[in-house]
């Protein structure tokens, strides 16, 4: 999944208007990033990429970016 | 993961009852907003649970599902020697409140009672155990009595819980029957994970003090007390994911059967988004997923045998059905069940009026 793929899905799972997310969001400014957002972010990583988040992690996370290498599994930069 | 299989047990009857009174969306909406509501319950699947009044406790609702279906299965009290009551609302720390229930059902002083303090995975855990006792001879009918009055804890403003919890009871009557087939068990904990869902306050580590009676926000932002539930959701979510797909493909292994063999699976009813996840990743057909959890909520160790009643009446009475059962949340801890449901009797749900009389104290 692309950065670009993984915005589009950030949008369909916080139903935002398609192109809402760029990826330069910090989560503390997005509006519907609340409990049951943390929920279903762990349910999509789940079915989309067969990982697991660590809760820990997801918790310390600050920005969409964070959140693609939380799915991804890659180091933030 | 522990597998265990029981020969010459059946399930006679299911039985489920809850209090009258209800609280719904609108309840809520009037505490927490209209939209937020609206949106959890779309996400939880749950519109309206069943409140016990304070005067009624998990025993009275599994006191009354017990006499219903002991009328209605036609079994005498006196050939009834077991009894087990599953619930993590009893009502003493001493003595058990099984012990309490043999004498208000009116069951023979040669009846086993002993309580299990376990609770989402509680039902299945009960039914290994009475089972357990009942094929191991000596026992030929038990009743396993499950439930919770969970609303009674929940912190007054905790959103994450208070649309989702309800109360029941429930009971299962089995019984020695040598040519049953035979039930196929998996149980596993994994107790590193026992803050996941904690009530902090409520036992010997930490007595109730007037402290633990004050709300204080915790790191979600939520006002709990000590002696309120807390509910890690990112955690048990995670929890769920990792054993649960596990747990139910290796029962069905060592069940010998394939998903396509089994005519209903009924998990912990948990919630709805979790439930659906589950369900996606483990491919069962959605006609085949019991989810019965609109009007009751949550209601911990009675969630299963109460979405039976509530889902599958007609379709138990018509044919033996198979059936794959599932339970799984706080200890962490976790059992599932492979049996065969061999027409039994499940009266129609009991609801216990809100105006039943308390019982004595003692």
């Amino acid at each position: 999944m692309t950065p670009t793929e993984f915005y589009a899905a950030l949008d369909e799972m916080l139903e935002l208007d398609p192109g809402t997310i760029t990826g330069n969001e910090r989560l503390e400014d997005v509006e519907a990033w609340d409990s049951l957002a943390v929920i279903s972010f762990i349910a999509l990583v789940d079915e989309k990429f067969d990982i697991l988040v660590e809760t820990e992690k997801l918790a310390a996370a600050e920005s969409v970016g964070d959140l693609y290498a939380l799915a991804t599994r890659q180091k933030a930069a | 993961m522990a597998t265990i299989q029981i020969q010459g047990v059946r399930v006679a009857g299911i039985a489920a009852a809850v209090p009258e009174g209800t609280r719904g969306v609108a309840d809520e909406a009037a505490i927490f907003g209209v939209d937020e509501m609206e949106k959890t319950a779309k996400v939880i699947g749950v519109r309206s649970r069943h409140i016990a009044p304070p005067q009624l406790c998990t025993s009275d609702l599994c006191h009354a599902a017990a006499v219903r279906l002991l009328d209605d299965l036609g079994w005498a009290r006196d050939s009834v020697d077991g009894l087990i009551f599953v619930s993590q609302s009893p009502d003493y720390e001493l003595p058990a409140t099984a012990c309490t229930l043999q004498a208000r059902l009116g069951l023979p002083d040669r009846c086993a009672a002993f309580d299990v303090n376990l609770g989402c995975s509680g039902f299945v855990y009960g039914l290994w155990l009475g089972s357990q006792i009942v094929g191991g001879g000596g026992i030929r009918r038990l009743l396993l009595l499950a439930g919770d009055v969970s609303t009674r804890r929940l912190a007054p403003h905790d959103k994450s819980v208070k649309p989702l919890f309800g109360d029941a009871g429930t009971a299962t009557a089995i019984e020695f029957s040598p040519g049953a087939a035979p039930m196929a068990f998996e149980l596993g904990t994994d107790g590193a994970g026992f803050a996941s869902i904690i009530i902090p306050a409520s036992g010997f580590r930490q007595p109730r003090t007037d402290e633990t009676k004050a709300l204080f926000a915790g790191a979600d932002g939520i006002e709990r007390s000590a002696e309120n539930i807390y509910i890690n959701g990112a955690e048990v979510f995670n929890f769920t994911i990792k054993r649960i797909p596990p747990l139910v493909e290796t029962l069905m292994a060592s069940a010998g059967k394939t998903r396509e063999q089994y005519d209903h699976f009924v998990f912990h009813q948990a919630n709805a988004f979790m439930l659906q996840h589950l369900a996606k990743r483990l491919k069962i057909p959605t006609e085949k997923f019991v989810l019965a959890m609109e009007t009751v909520g949550n209601t911990s160790s009675a969630s299963i045998p109460l979405a039976i009643t509530m889902a599958l009446r007609e379709s138990l009475a018509e044919q033996p059905r198979e059936m794959l059962l599932a339970g799984f949340g706080v200890g962490l801890s976790w059992a599932a069940a492979s049996l065969t449901l061999d027409r039994p009797v499940v009266p129609a749900l009991v609801i216990v009026p809100d105006d039943t009389p308390a019982m004595a104290a003692g």
